[in-house]
């Protein structure tokens, strides 16, 4: 017995995982779950966690549930990149090993784009896209809510590995053999497949859900060319989604096969391919940075209409370009390679391809400063994010054309000039996209808005930040600076630059606490949204009270423009003039535990195969299984809110006549 | 008050919130009493995907015809789950999909095929 024990510490607490940071970790985490335990137990909470949030299929607290997700992972994220940085800015005396800094750099990755990005578009699909069509819920509510919880489980399964184990640290893109048993033995790689896989399958059925919900649930009236922008991005999004994943999902599982079960698709012996890999991996890779940058492109479609007050410029050509963009993101992946050499013709193919997209995105680009053009601009928090993703992102893509130039790219590919351009793209879009994204649906979420003020101050944070690190490091990298190293000898010149770049860091990581600040004090002291109409806005998830009642609308709407709720507004209508005999009853999907006991059993499972516990596996798979066939027999799964219901929840918020 | 507190949108005469008859958007689900046909599909990708194993653990062709071999119960693949997992017999508007259709087979064939053309490189770094 005693011998099984001692088996079981080694193998959960190796040398890996007691270094100071992370026992420093584990004490943060131990306090954090005492406390939330606390809490919840002194509040009398926890029935209330389990029936209103952890069993609800509602989209709008799935959402939030991303939402929270997302920014907690923002933080674990940030965290790693101050490490790395930190360790840069000290050549001398590394803070951090070799070994630790690979980790760092490999969870900072994976978190950033899979575990950060990817929930908080997830956060604002939830949020806005059933509201802005009109519709009372997704296409498939359960599935939507065992997305999430594959995402939650598949998170906590990569996130519990520095303390369980050991991280995976063969960098985000984890190309063989850097993965391969043959030189990385330990448990952290089997936690990146495994927790990339289970957040896979639910990321798949996200795509599937929003494009079913786009083309089958929009309000009646609401043509195809009458969606608004983000619509647009969201149907593109899951597309991308369900054509992207399966490579990734191939690629991981059969990594894993070599790990675990002895095959060689990509082992460097018995006639293994690790190129294929690479392959695998892009054919998955260039369509997802499509897929986070897509609805950002959304958002700022909606966010600079509203602010300038003005419909959206060029309406057809953004679809149609939203639309190019979507087809070309598929036929690009090699630029991730050029230097593989899979010869001229092939290089020069995927070169020109990679370049072909940087017209319909400058088509968009254009299209909304001509938005702005005439515009009564307001200067809110989220139009300041939008003007300062401009000129940010024009800078990201013309350094990717300069990458996207094959000889250049030789010279270019893995140095920090790389770094700096797809962190230009991420952040100067993506995140500063997102942020947007969240100041301008938060109202609608819950009810009020977040403090401009202080909303300003984490907005100019997050600007100068973000330059003060990547301008120098667009500059390092022509001095040569590769990516992942963790130290440096003097007198190549580059000790002054990274010193920058850290402090830079720094800054960014100073404008999430005051964010994070911000969305505290918001919560006791936001202004509150009385109207549901907060920033006289165009699109229907607006004509509703905010937080938007269960139902979303007590009748679906019919729309007979685009910008269909500003339309509505300009001929005097309203939706909160209902008489009493409108008032039908509502069918809604009905909670249910079954996604969470999904997600769970699918931890189970993976966490049981990362260290090899075939039992365990056994019984997660067991459990997969039975939460399926029962979710399959389970015809209970509507409820109905009756008439009266519905109208004494609109009296209540003073929308009936009489 | 509302006259209907029964709400069934499966039946003949359910109507939307502004009162149009829904019934057209019924699709045409095929309902028998026991599954056959999905059993059978099953099957039957199970066969194509062990046939494929099978073909290339033992190396039973030379790589070319293999390659064609694998390609083509690929094709088969797909066709089988068009055919009997993705309902795309029952659908309402099957020229639409038909759209959606040819472009699958465009990035299908467009991922495949450049992989291939990827991959066939042999000398080292050019």
């Amino acid at each position: 017995m005693p011998s099984f024990v001692l088996y079981l510490v080694r193998t959960l607490f190796p040398h890996d995982v007691l270094r100071p940071t992370e026992l420093g970790a584990d004490v943060m985490i131990v306090a954090t779950g005492v406390i939330i335990v606390y809490v919840l137990t002194k509040q009398k909470k926890w029935l209330y966690l389990w029936r209103e949030w952890l069993t609800t299929v509602d989209h709008k607290k799935i959402g939030i549930m991303y939402l929270i997700a997302a920014l907690a992972m923002l933080f674990r994220g940030g965290v790693d990149a101050l490490m790395l940085r930190t360790n840069l800015a000290l050549p001398n005396t590394p803070v951090i090993d070799a070994l630790e800094y690979n980790q760092v750099f490999t969870t900072h990755g994976t978190i950033m784009i899979f575990f950060m990005a990817m929930p908080f578009i997830f956060a604002l699909f939830n949020v806005a896209v059933p509201l802005m069509i009109g519709a009372r819920d997704v296409a498939f509510p359960r599935l939507n809510a065992m997305s999430f919880w594959l995402f939650a489980f598949g998170a906590l399964l990569l996130n519990i590995a520095f303390v369980i184990g050991g991280s995976p640290d063969a960098g985000w893109t984890a190309y063989p053999p850097y993965t391969g048993l043959a030189f990385n033995s330990g448990p952290g790689e089997n936690y990146f497949f495994l927790s990339l896989l289970i957040a896979g399958i639910g990321t798949t059925m996200t795509g599937i859900n929003f494009l079913v919900t786009v083309l089958r649930m929009r309000a009646p009236g609401m043509t195809l060319m009458k969606m608004p922008m983000f619509i647009w991005s969201a149907l593109t999004t899951s597309a991308l989604i369900i054509f992207a994943f399966p490579p990734l999902t191939v690629a991981m599982a059969m990594s894993l096969f070599d790990r675990l079960f002895g095959s060689s698709f990509f082992t460097l012996a018995h006639g293994g391919l690790a190129m294929m890999y690479v392959n695998l991996f892009w054919l998955f890779g260039h369509p997802e940075v499509y897929i986070v940058v897509l609805p950002v492109f959304g958002i700022f479609s909606e966010v600079v209409a509203t602010f300038s007050q003005k419909a959206l410029f060029g309406y057809t050509v953004m679809v149609i370009s939203i639309v190019s963009i979507m087809v070309l993101a598929y036929g690009t992946w090699v630029h991730h390679f050029f230097t593989m050499g899979a010869g001229p013709g092939v290089n020069a193919f995927f070169g020109l391809s990679t370049m072909l997209i940087a017209i319909p995105t400058g088509v968009k680009i254009f299209n909304w400063i001509f938005t702005m053009w005439g515009g009564r601009i307001q200067m809110t928090v989220a139009m300041l994010y939008q003007m300062a993703f401009i000129p940010t992102f024009v800078i990201g893509g013309a350094t990717g054309i300069l990458l996207a130039t094959v000889p250049a790219d030789y010279q270019l590919h893995n140095t920090y000039f790389l770094i700096a351009h797809f962190h230009n793209v991420l952040i100067g879009g993506t995140l500063f996209g997102l942020l947007s994204g969240m100041y301008y649906w938060w109202p609608k979420m819950f009810g009020h808005k977040l403090n401009e003020r202080q909303g300003k101050w984490a907005f100019w944070l997050f600007f100068w930040g973000f330059w003060i690190t990547f301008g120098p490091q667009y500059l390092l990298g022509l001095k040569g600076m590769t990516r992942r190293i963790y130290t440096y000898p003097a007198g190549f010149g580059w000790h002054t630059l990274n010193v920058i770049s850290t402090v830079g860091a720094f800054v960014m990581g100073a404008a999430f606490v005051v964010l994070v600040y911000s969305v505290v004090y918001s919560l006791q002291h936001g202004e509150k949204d009385l109207t549901g109409d907060p920033w006289n806005g165009r699109t229907l998830e607006w004509a509703i009270p905010s937080p938007a009642p269960e139902y979303n609308f007590a009748r679906i709407p019919v729309v007979h423009e685009r910008d269909a709720w500003w339309d509505m507004k300009q001929k005097g209508q309203t939706l909160a003039s209902m008489r009493p005999e409108d008032m039908r009853t509502l069918e809604l999907p009905r909670n249910t535990p079954i996604p969470f006991l999904l997600g769970f059993a699918f931890f189970v499972v993976g966490f049981g195969m990362t260290f090899e516990w075939w039992y365990i596996v056994a019984l997660g798979a067991l459990g997969v299984v039975a939460t399926l066939i029962y979710s399959g027999f389970d015809y209970d799964e509507h409820k109905h809110i009756a008439a009266t219901e519905v109208l004494e929840i609109e009296a209540g918020l003073g929308r009936v006549q009489g | 008050m509302s006259q209907r507190l029964e709400f069934r949108p499966e039946a003949d005469d359910a109507v939307n919130d502004e009162g149009e008859a829904l019934r057209f958007m019924r699709p045409h689900f095929g309902e028998e009493k026991f599954p056959w046909v999905q059993i059978w599909g099953y099957v039957g990708s199970l066969v194509l995907t062990f046939a494929a194993l099978i073909l290339v653990v033992d190396h039973v062709l030379p790589p070319l015809a293999l390659l064609s071999v694998i390609l083509t119960l690929a094709v088969g693949q797909a066709a089988l789950q068009l055919g009997v997992f993705m309902h795309i017999r029952e659908s309402r508007g099957l020229a639409w999909q038909m759209i959606f259709l040819g472009m699958v087979l465009l990035m299908g064939v467009g991922m495949v095929g450049m992989s291939i053309w990827i991959m066939t490189f042999k000398s080292g770094v050019s």
